[in-house]
């Protein structure tokens, strides 16, 4: 019998299935987790603009999530991938800036900013062109490149992907809140790029390249999953007061939803940030993974701040992506 | 090129490698350093042999190089390090050529293609048709180490070593060739993906225009003509460094731009390597 691409398919459609898992962005109808735990409170804040009142903003982020940073030593770490003046590709370094000063001001110890892209090498002259020179002052002092940055080998907790351990940077791995800063942005493999997918640019190109192409081909939402396990106790505070829609997370368009969503649980947060663009947070994998049996419901994520339903802005995905879209 | 020289050994740590900014030492920003002050003429000093040294025990059994010495895994530095002078006494450059020499990017492997092909994706385009070289085994290739690995091959081709290297160099160059953004530069090596073009950037423009050298035809000349775009728009000196070494391998020199340094080792390393380069002493090529 010849073997056609059809009859191949037929009978090896299951291991078709696991192989493809690494691209898949979402999945087609989960169940619901039985867990019915709630989950830690989840702020949400109008912002329109990246103005001096950032300031404010974050301050009252710590307040109202208690973070107690005195004598910590914190690092923040934005979305810094690459850098075009017409679109809105990386974390604003006016909340950058506004979380740096912020947290100094509640008594830590140490703030650093640190970042690996994963596509440019250049990270400070990337940097440069984003406009972090000019909005944080000194700032090559408190930055770090975490492509480049002393390493250790860490052992992955329980591993959903395929790998079974990561080198990580020591300024991550030693500090004590690690305060992901992401853009709110869908993404063309994962569904949505906030909190958790930002933990990729911990991974150091020094060691697995540009791109971590380890990452891809050990399955993108299991290796989201496995760095948030790593990091279960991130805070998370996304830039989405210009985001971008359709083909993020780099050639997509802005969209100016006019929010920075914050919290203590980063799948939370990514739930959150989910249902404002319009994606079901169901159909996203890697917050599937990562929630485990743990319900997903807006009803079990405390909100503070404006109701999802008075910021939500229906992202536009690519045509591919429909099928992550909130039911109704 | 002096004070880049004084630069560098002025950054090397006390076990004879270099930070790539500062604390342990890796083998990426040691290659450069040691190629740096090479080309600056400083082959036999002491400070040269103690970074060879170093590298030296840094040699894996396997023959390869990993970037550091608490990673157990050989990489594309490998090929990094037979771009090193022929001098470089102690490394072992013909199990290091071997170990290169067998390596490809996972996306051009039986196992893949069969993959796409139950997938219904189409695996036949150039891109998915040239071996080329991965940062890390097991992984795709993708164009800043297959143009090293074309570099380090050439270098040991023309240094008179055995081996049939001419078929793996003419691969790793169509790689490249295949791997052009729509825009005639190179970016990390995707030139498309869901259907959108994707734009190309400086440092690796340079680097693919290193490797094409003494390449022609109508897609060299556009990668040119981006490449000097990429140059006079350029304010990274470490990205503008290698459009210098990759432009000037083309005939077309560039001098050195009044752009910041930030004071890593890679970036003071491949200022001095373009800046020899200009001066007719380009260590990457024979």
């Amino acid at each position: 019998m010849k073997l056609t691409r059809r009859s191949w398919s037929k009978t090896a459609g299951l291991a078709a299935a696991a192989v493809t898992t690494g691209a898949a962005a979402g999945v087609s109808c989960a169940k619901p987790a039985k867990n019915t735990q709630p989950w830690a409170p989840v702020s949400i804040y109008r912002a329109t603009s990246y103005s001096e009142e950032l300031y404010d903003l974050v301050r009252r982020i710590i307040a109202d999530h208690a973070l107690d940073v005195r004598g910590k030593h914190v690092v923040l770490k934005p979305n810094l991938v690459e850098f075009d003046a017409h679109t809105v590709i990386n974390t604003n370094p006016k909340l950058v800036h506004a979380a740096f000063e912020a947290f100094r001001a509640a008594g830590a110890a140490e703030v650093r900013i640190a970042e690996g892209p994963g596509h440019r090498r250049v990270t400070l002259d990337l940097a440069d062109a984003g406009g972090y020179f000019a909005t944080v002052p000194k700032f090559e002092a408190v930055f770090t490149d975490l492509n480049l940055d002393e390493i250790t080998r860490v052992p992955l907790v329980r591993p959903q992907s395929r790998l079974e351990s990561l080198f990580l940077p020591n300024t991550v791995l030693s500090c004590d809140l690690l305060v992901s800063l992401p853009k709110l942005k869908t993404h063309h493999w994962a569904g949505a790029t906030l909190s958790m997918k930002n933990l990729f640019g911990l991974v150091p190109g020094g060691v697995y390249g540009w791109p971590k192409n380890v990452l891809h081909w050990a399955g993108i939402p299991e290796c989201i999953a496995d760095l948030h396990a790593l990091f279960p106790k991130a805070f998370a505070i996304v830039d989405g007061i210009v985001g971008m829609e359709g083909n993020g997370p780099i050639q997509g368009t802005p969209r100016a939803a006019g929010v920075v969503v914050a919290g203590a649980s980063p799948v939370a947060v990514d739930a959150t940030c989910c249902r404002i663009m319009g994606l079901d947070p169901a159909r996203i994998r890697y917050l599937q993974l990562a929630a485990g049996e743990q319900n997903l419901g807006e009803d079990l994520i405390p909100q503070h701040g404006e109701r999802i339903s008075s910021v939500a802005s229906r992202f536009a995905v690519l045509p591919g992506l429909e099928g992550l879209r909130l039911p109704g | 090129m002096m004070q880049y020289s004084e630069d560098l050994l002025g950054r090397q740590n006390a076990d004879g490698g270099w930070s790539y900014h500062r604390g342990g030492s890796w083998t990426e920003p040691t290659c450069y350093a040691l190629l740096a002050l090479t080309a600056s003429g400083a082959s036999h000093t002491p400070e040269v042999r103690r970074g060879v040294e170093w590298l030296r025990r840094c040699q894996r059994s396997d023959g390869g190089f990993a970037p550091r010495e608490s990673v157990p895994e050989s990489t594309w530095l490998t090929a990094l390090t037979l771009l090193l002078p022929a001098g470089a006494e102690g490394l072992d450059r013909q199990r290091a050529e071997a170990w290169t020499v067998e390596q490809t990017g996972r996306e051009s492997g039986w196992v893949n293609r069969l993959r796409l092909w139950m997938l219904g994706a189409d695996s036949s385009g150039d891109s998915m048709s040239f071996d080329g070289w991965a940062w890390y085994p097991g992984t795709a290739a993708w164009v800043a180490p297959t143009a090293v690995s074309v570099l380090a091959l050439e270098k040991m081709e023309k240094s008179g070593n055995q081996g049939d290297l001419h078929k793996r160099i003419q691969e790793g160059r169509s790689f490249l060739l295949a791997r052009r953004c729509r825009d005639g530069g190179w970016n990390h090596g995707s030139t498309r993906a869901l259907g959108y073009d994707s734009d190309s950037y400086p440092e690796t423009t340079g680097i693919a225009l290193l490797a094409l050298h003494g390449a022609t035809g109508p897609e060299v000349i556009k990668g040119l003509e981006r490449g000097e775009q990429h140059l006079a728009a350029c304010q990274s000196s470490e990205a503008a460094s290698w459009l210098r070494l990759g432009l000037g391998a083309h005939g077309r020199p560039y001098p050195a731009a009044a752009l910041p340094m930030h004071g890593g080792v890679m970036e003071i390393a491949l200022a001095a390597l373009a800046d020899a380069a200009q001066a007719g002493r380009n260590p990457f090529q024979v």
